[in-house]
């Protein structure tokens, strides 16, 4: 369990990286920005006290309705002989989608990035393979962005009764 | 210094063994299955080809790679050490395929028959020690 | 001693005595419809549903489908089962178009003939974008018996196809409306 020291270890060690501190639940959430984040996630690895050795997952966020801090990454980092689980968040305006890549601190957010780049449309600066991974090569948008509606408006084989309008 | 009769067969037998390869008669239910064999398969894969469509694409003439373009060739070099294993192995059956007439004939054959089995085997033995000493059945 | 065996879709012919004679489609049309060989492109659920159809319970190989075959060269019938992704759309064409002739498609299940509940993105509405099919089987997934039903229909259409359908005008006009040369 991550207690309190814990806590206060990773904000001194840290230092002027963290913007705020959060406590969704179980994992305290670490905002940073941007221009510091690799550098805040090479320390929280590298570091052999935190050693946080293990990158579970990071996930793109689109929130259209923060203006300024429209888009966001997650990272959830692990550290296994512990047990501490943390979040870091960073967020960037929509004109500036450049963010360095973590594939040299991490090889699995190789392909994670990818996935990130292919739905949100991040710019992994660094990234030896930025290439569309799930979608098909020939798409040109990037679908998990909230800025579609929900229905394809130009379809004409659904009927109206049978969904309801 | 030998004492052993030649075996002479007798009249009795001497007919059984004439009639027995006379009649090739009996070979004919074998030459007719061949026939219906081969004539079946043949039949097949020819009217196969006139009743059949035929379409020609060239995506259809590509190797079948499970839907994805295909890279490369699918040729590459193998080890010689297959293809000596194997074309020894021939060579030897081909002795042991020699041995099994002499063993149903090993009684009628007699002493001097044996011998000449022996110098025959002897003959084999030395080219397999020769190959022995090359090392060309080693696997590394 | 008489054995009294009745077969049911003999076509018409003339019976004698140890032969039986008839046209030269028939017999090819009979050949065909009871040894359908199908390529089971099962990408979901209705790949599981493919799967139980084949066991014991609800056996397709006693309608001929023996040997399925995951290689297009020695198939007949391509049953496409499961949701097909717009990335995995164009290697479902090659695999189609690697079949050899007589060649028939069954969509099985909603989402390969017309997307099913995924309406996205990244879903193939429907693979008769793609690909010709013969017989759609709606249900999600659909019941063993309905995926007979299926290949019943699809031993129908074979049974009664001409000879020269596949080098047919109407047939090249078909493949053209999908692309394919």
């Amino acid at each position: 369990m991550i207690t309190t020291e814990i806590k206060e270890s990773i904000q001194s060690k840290l230092g002027n990286f963290v913007i705020a501190v959060e406590q969704h639940y179980d994992f305290p959430v670490y905002i940073v920005k941007k221009a510091h984040l690799h550098e805040a996630l090479k320390t929280l690895k590298e570091d052999p006290e935190l050693n946080f050795h293990f990158l579970t997952t990071m996930c793109g966020i689109h929130s259209p309705e923060n203006e300024g801090a429209e888009f966001g990454l997650m990272y959830q980092l692990h550290n296994m002989p512990n047990n501490w689980r943390i979040r870091v968040r960073a967020f960037m305006s929509k004109n500036d989608l450049d963010v360095p890549t973590v594939s040299d601190i991490w090889p699995s957010a190789n392909w994670q990035e990818r996935q990130e780049y292919d739905f949100y449309g991040f710019n992994f600066t660094g990234h030896p393979d930025l290439r569309r991974i799930l979608n098909m090569e020939e798409m040109n948008y990037f679908p998990m962005r909230r800025e579609y509606p929900l229905e394809d408006a130009w379809r004409d084989d659904k009927e109206d009764k049978y969904f309801g309008r | 210094m030998f004492n052993f009769k030649l075996p002479i067969p007798s009249k009795s037998t001497t007919m059984i063994l004439l009639q027995s390869l006379n009649s090739s008669r009996d070979f004919l239910p074998i030459l007719l299955m061949f026939i219906v064999a081969a004539g079946f398969v043949s039949f097949v894969m020819i009217v196969t080809q006139w009743l059949g469509p035929k379409h020609k694409s060239k995506v259809k003439a590509d190797s079948f790679e499970c839907g994805i373009e295909q890279i490369g060739n699918a040729r590459s070099p193998f080890s010689i050490k297959y293809f000596l294993v194997a074309i020894l192995f021939v060579l030897f059956d081909v002795e042991v395929i020699f041995m099994y007439p002499w063993a149903v004939n090993f009684r009628s054959l007699g002493a001097i028959g044996m011998f000449e089995m022996f110098t025959f085997i002897a003959f084999l033995l030395i080219g397999f020690f020769y190959i022995l000493k090359k090392g060309a059945l080693k696997w590394d | 001693m008489a054995v009294n065996i009745d077969p049911k879709n003999t076509p018409p012919g003339y019976e004698g005595q140890g032969f039986f004679a008839t046209t030269l489609d028939k017999a090819v049309g009979l050949g065909r419809a009871n040894s359908l060989w199908p390529l089971p492109f099962a990408t979901s659920c209705c790949g599981i549903e493919f799967m139980a159809t084949m066991g014991s319970n609800y056996d397709l190989a006693r309608f001929g489908s023996e040997r399925i075959s995951f290689s297009p060269r020695q198939a007949d019938l391509l049953i496409v089962a499961g949701t097909i992704s717009k990335k995995l759309a164009p290697i479902l064409r090659q695999v189609y178009e690697q079949m050899a002739e007589p060649k028939w498609v069954i969509s099985m299940g909603a989402c390969a003939s017309s997307g099913g509940i995924f309406d996205t993105y990244s879903v193939l509405q429907g693979i008769d974008r793609v690909i010709p099919v013969d017989v759609y089987v709606p249900g999600c997934p659909p019941r063993p018996e309905q995926l007979i039903d299926a290949l019943m229909q699809v031993q129908e259409m074979a049974r009664n196809e001409r000879r020269d359908y596949r080098q047919s005008e109407r047939y090249q006009k078909r493949l053209e409306k999908y692309g394919i040369e």
